[in-house]
């Protein structure tokens, strides 16, 4: 795979760079400008949504796919984000944006904790303690009151400034924030996965030992790469609570978990390039599998279990079709 | 190791273009000419969330069945002012984040007029909150949950409920059981949220002033977890419980019943009516509940000369198939019967607006089978406000007593007495069907 | 002093139940190298037809066996249809089990999917077969009960039977060799690929038994979305992991450690902590011994 990618470069010898990247960037993020105007405040919601999933996968494929260190847990670390954002602003009254950064900061550290303890263990055993942690953390909220139990506490991201006009729905303005911050964190998170961590990671991922001759300090790397990946986890958490207005422990079921996992195979783990792929089919689905059914059979029973079916399938064959990602499978074939 | 990122970021803009384009060019809502979301020429659109699947919808997931029965019926007959009532149902599982995703479903891609008959109390508040149901001018009708806090107008301007406060309840029961088993032990098992909050206040001293020797809450949707229900039990019999309420969902109620037995456990049992018909669900527990005391505002499903059980009885066989006759079904119809009644009085055009004023302005008089008055009004939010004791007769239906009459209480959610109600329902309208 | 008692006796039964799922998640990890989620789905459809049985013939002691039959059928078919062709192409990397993982999540998910078209609203009705009341013990009832005797003796009988199996047949033998060294036993004359299916079909009459069994200890009535089920698998592989993935006594180790704890906890405590319980159990055992109570570092148990 790799010596094939050699060769691919000698053929298309391209310069790209950072500069080419970030307008690229840019280019994205006029397109999502121009999109938030076209589309009804529906669309505008799913869009939002589309976002949170961006920077949540996006997470899981720094951890997962570069370090290495598998989670099926990202949604207890997307509800630290949630319920930090939400308290700090319901206690210490502070602006939108120092929530989002608050609970980037608070889920780091979380995560450098998870990832100190986790650092040893490996496959199944890592497995099976974010599994436990997605179970047992979101149901600490009915424990103490001050997290709002069952029904939760809101987290208001505000309404538009009024200057934008009466059919400005909160909805887009959803949509811009969550857009906003997925293209930031993006950004931010491609420079470094190119930079000497993101090498770093690999090269822990690849072969523990023949890293750790080469001077790197796996369990280091490997604790920085829960901290960086909880971290943007919990950016996620924080747009996830401003998109419902609400912070609850139904928010952060086993089921988010998996549903993240499975994104990010959807989109390829191993590369962050396809990760709108695994964004966009989660919330899609649904979508076209409710349309779907309506065409073809009146059963509300196969309109409910549609969109579950799909995704399981879907899951299945990307594993076992594409199992580096549907974007490495397309260069691999157009390679050969 | 340099990879082709040019290729790799053109496939990324590809398919984030692509992606963009078909979310754009997917089918939206047909826009037909409508001077208000979710009514047309022919229709209005309602919608429902509450649990249809998992732990918590046992019972509550045949109110949507009963409702959709109703509603057939009056389309058969006319509809309201000419147009056919539709209802859309929505599961959410008894979890509040997955209500507020139904009901910004409801309202932004269904469209619907007005929510009614939602259900549960962690959820409506979380809706109310995040949804901004108040700010947006969407009303959430005929609330399935007692919970007081929804009297509070400023909070909850376009939401309105139809049980009886908890706090109503709680008192009621408070007195009934110091009437009846004075000098007992009586325990209390309620839900940890605001549910079973209500509920204390309406225990406590101001209120009912009870005094419990023994009491569990219990963690919502955990009654289904495997040791939950005996280890409430474990405690109760430590305690030494003679009289056992318990004020919970319909599903909590089924298993701490369940656990009793295994346990051998025979209290006295007092069940909160939001989850006391369990022979409904599971009729093996039917034997187990005969002579347990519990509440209601309808009369009762077997009441042999009651207008209203017989004419949605006959309602019930003929459009909704299938399905037995029993409380859910009962007050499933009321509510909707309730509903057809506020859209009729909205007027030839309805609007969400003339929705809510015509409630307020005449909720109080729309003729429905419960036995207590309905309290709406320019002030208040609070549907019924009443209930009649009764027990569990060899078929697991409740009934007042062999003669089917009924000693009815009202109080309010102050700290006002519990007295007799003077009610007297009006007849019901020909045919079961607003005039 | 009863209430401990009582807790202890709940903590025990519940535990033995995920003790069963644990050695279900062993069995298979043991053979193929693969966490298999999907062994949750399996307990559920195993259930199900449990419960048609008892329905047609009225007989706990039919359908049991039966649905543990149904369970090994269904296991062994997924072995031979889905992950043999997934191990073909992920091949043999040691790290990689992510992907195995997130298949057999896929086919949970659809397996659950088939159970909610076939069965809908309906459910299966598990009634206890023996007398679930408690004996009465100095006056007063105590939490242990002929049904769970029978649970006790269920898991017992099992636990027994499956260490005879490993350590004295064998099939045992093969079993272990298989799943320790493929290529030589392969060499040595074992049909690896079917011993392997073995591993699978006894992984999942283990499952079927521990979903029977959490169905009759619990509501009575098995049900598509049933919570109960969720809660086994989640806590069946806690358990499996606690008592060290390799180890059939560390999974019974683990399931009656996880249920005891659970249980204490859950009584004295409160129920909203008993999820959060676990994994602190879990990080505690993890942090002690990163394999697991009766793992060891390193190498394969064979």
């Amino acid at each position: 795979m790799e010596l094939s990618d050699r060769k691919a470069v000698v053929v298309h010898k391209l310069h790209v760079t950072n500069k080419h990247r970030f307008l690229g960037f840019v280019l994205i993020g006029l397109a999502v400008y121009i999109l938030s105007n076209t589309v009804d405040e529906w669309k505008a919601f799913q869009g939002a949504t589309i976002a949170v999933y961006v920077v949540a996968i996006a997470s899981i494929i720094l951890l997962t796919g570069y370090s290495g260190q598998i989670s099926l847990g990202h949604g207890a670390l997307l509800a630290v984000g949630a319920y930090t954002a939400a308290l700090t602003q319901i206690y210490l009254n502070l602006p939108v944006w120092i929530c989002f950064v608050a609970a980037v900061l608070v889920t780091s550290l979380f995560g450098a904790l998870l990832g100190s303890a986790a650092a040893r263990l490996s496959g199944p055993y890592l497995a099976g303690t974010t599994l436990a942690l997605a179970v047992g953390l979101p149901s600490i909220a009915n424990q103490f009151s001050f997290l709002g139990g069952e029904q939760g506490i809101s987290f208001d991201a505000g309404w538009p400034p009024l200057s934008f006009g009466e059919a400005f729905t909160q909805y887009k303005w959803f949509f811009w924030i969550t857009s906003l911050a997925a293209l930031i964190m993006l950004w931010w998170i491609q420079n470094l996965l190119r930079s000497r961590y993101g090498r770093m990671w690999r090269a822990v991922k690849t072969n523990e030992v023949a890293a750790e001759l080469a001077g790197i300090r796996v369990a280091r790397s490997k604790v920085l790469a829960f901290t960086v990946s909880a971290g943007i986890a919990g950016m996620a958490g924080a747009l996830l609570a401003a998109t419902i207005n609400n912070v609850s422990p139904s928010a952060f079921p086993l089921a988010l978990s998996f549903s993240l996992a499975t994104g990010a195979v959807l989109s390829g783990v191993n590369t962050l390039g396809g990760v709108m792929i695994g964004a966009v089919a989660l919330v899609a689905i649904p979508e076209i599998a409710s349309l779907v059914a309506d065409r073809w059979s009146g059963s509300e029973s196969v309109a409910s279990l549609l969109p579950d079916f799909i995704v399981s399938a879907l899951l299945i064959l990307t594993v076992f079709l594409a199992p580096k990602g549907p974007i490495e499978k397309l260069r691999s074939r157009h390679v050969k | 190791m340099i990879r082709t990122t040019r290729r790799k970021f053109l496939v990324a803009s590809a398919v984030m273009a692509a992606t963009a384009l078909s979310l754009s060019v997917m089918p939206a809502q047909a826009i037909s000419p409508r001077s208000e979301v979710g009514v047309t020429s022919t229709a209005i659109k309602l919608g429902i969330t509450l649990p249809m699947k998992g732990s918590a919808s046992f019972g509550y997931n045949q109110l949507p069945g009963a409702m959709k029965a109703y509603f057939d019926y009056v389309n058969a007959n006319g509809g309201v002012n000419g147009r056919k009532i539709s209802l859309v149902v929505k599961d959410d599982g008894y979890l509040p984040k997955q209500a507020i995703q139904n009901t910004q479903d409801l309202i932004a891609k269904d469209k619907v007029m007005a929510v009614i008959g939602a259900l549960g109390t962690a959820n409506n508040k979380a809706v109310a909150s995040a949804v901004n149901l108040g700010r947006r001018g969407i009303p959430s009708l005929f609330i399935n949950t007692g919970f007081s806090g929804f009297n509070d107008r400023k909070a909850f301007p376009t939401s309105s409920t139809i049980l009886p406060s908890y706090i109503m309840e709680a008192k009621m029961m408070g007195k009934y059981v110091k009437d009846t088993f004075p000098g007992k032990k009586v325990c209390l098992l309620y839900q940890d949220d605001d549910f079973g909050d209500d509920a204390l206040v309406g225990f406590d001293k101001a209120h009912g002033d009870l005094d419990f020797a023994v009491k569990v809450a219990y963690p919502s949707l955990s009654q289904g977890v495997a040791g939950v229900p005996d280890s409430w039990i474990t405690k109760f019999k430590a305690g030494g419980c003679e009289v056992q309420i318990v004020f919970g969902v319909a599903s909590a109620t089924l298993y701490t019943i369940l656990a009793a037995v295994k346990a051998q456990y025979a209290p006295k049992w007092i069940l909160g009516s939001v989850g006391a018909d369990i022979g409904s669900i599971n009729p093996a527990t039917v034997p187990y509940i005969i002579g347990a005391t519990s509440m209601s505002f309808l009369p009762s499903v077997v009441d042999p000369k009651d207008e209203y059980v017989t004419q949605f009885k006959e309602i019930n066989t003929k459009y909704n198939v299938g399905a037995k006759f029993n409380s859910w079904a009962l007050i499933g119809m009321n509510t909707a019967f309730i509903a057809v009644q506020a859209l009729k009085a909205a007027g030839k055009n309805p609007t969400r607006k003339s929705l809510l004023a015509a409630i307020d302005a005449s909720g109080s008089k729309f003729p429905n089978a419960a036995l207590v008055p309905l309290n709406y009004s320019q002030t208040s939010n609070v549907g019924l406000n009443g209930y009649w004791f009764g027990t569990f007769n060899k078929t697991g239906d409740l009934v007042p007593n062999d003669t089917f009459s009924y000693t009815v209480y009202t109080t309010d959610s102050g700290t006002g007495p519990v007295d007799k109600s003077s009610y007297s329902r009006p007849a019901m309208p020909a045919k079961g069907l607003p005039n | 002093m009863f209430e401990l008692i009582n807790t202890l006796l709940i903590g025990i039964t519940a535990g033995s139940i995920y003790s069963l799922m644990a050695i279900s998640i062993v069995l298979v990890w043991r053979s193929t190298r693969v966490v298999n989620f999907a062994a949750g789905g399996l307990a559920l459809a195993s259930s199900f037809v449990g419960a048609a049985i008892l329905e047609k013939t009225g007989s706990f002691w039919i359908a049991l066996p039966l649905a543990m039959v149904a369970g090994a059928v269904f296991s062994s078919f997924i072995e031979y249809f889905f992950l043999r062709p997934l191990l073909k192409r992920s091949g043999d990397q040691g790290a990689e089990i992510f992907l195995p993982i997130i298949a057999t999540l896929g086919l949970l998910g659809i397996i659950k999917t088939i159970l909610n078209y076939i069965y809908g609203d309906r459910i299966g009705a598990l009634p206890p077969p023996l007398s679930d009341k408690g004996f009465v013990v100095s006056g007063e009832s105590i939490a242990l009960s002929p049904m769970r005797l029978l649970i006790l003796g269920i898991v017992l009988l099992l636990m027994i039977s499956l260490t005879l199996i490993f350590q004295r047949t064998n099939l045992g033998l093969s079993l272990r060799a298989a799943s320790f060294a493929p290529e030589i036993s392969r060499l040595a004359g074992i049909r690896v690929d079917f011993v392997r299916t073995i591993g699978w079909a006894i992984s999942g009459a283990a499952g079927a038994t521990a979903g029977i069994l959490q169905t009759t200890n619990g509501s009575g009535s098995v049900s598509p979305e049933s919570f109960e089920f969720s809660l086994l698998l989640v806590f069946g592989f806690v358990a499996a992991v606690i008592g060290g993935i390799e180890s059939l006594v560390g999974a019974v180790l683990g399931g009656l450690t996880l249920g005891i704890i659970l249980a204490i906890i859950l009584m004295y405590v409160g129920g909203s902590l008993v999820f959060i319980a676990a994994f602190l159990i879990l990080i505690l055992v993890l942090l002690l011994r990163p394999h697991g109570i009766i793992g060891s570092k390193g190498g394969r148990r064979a």
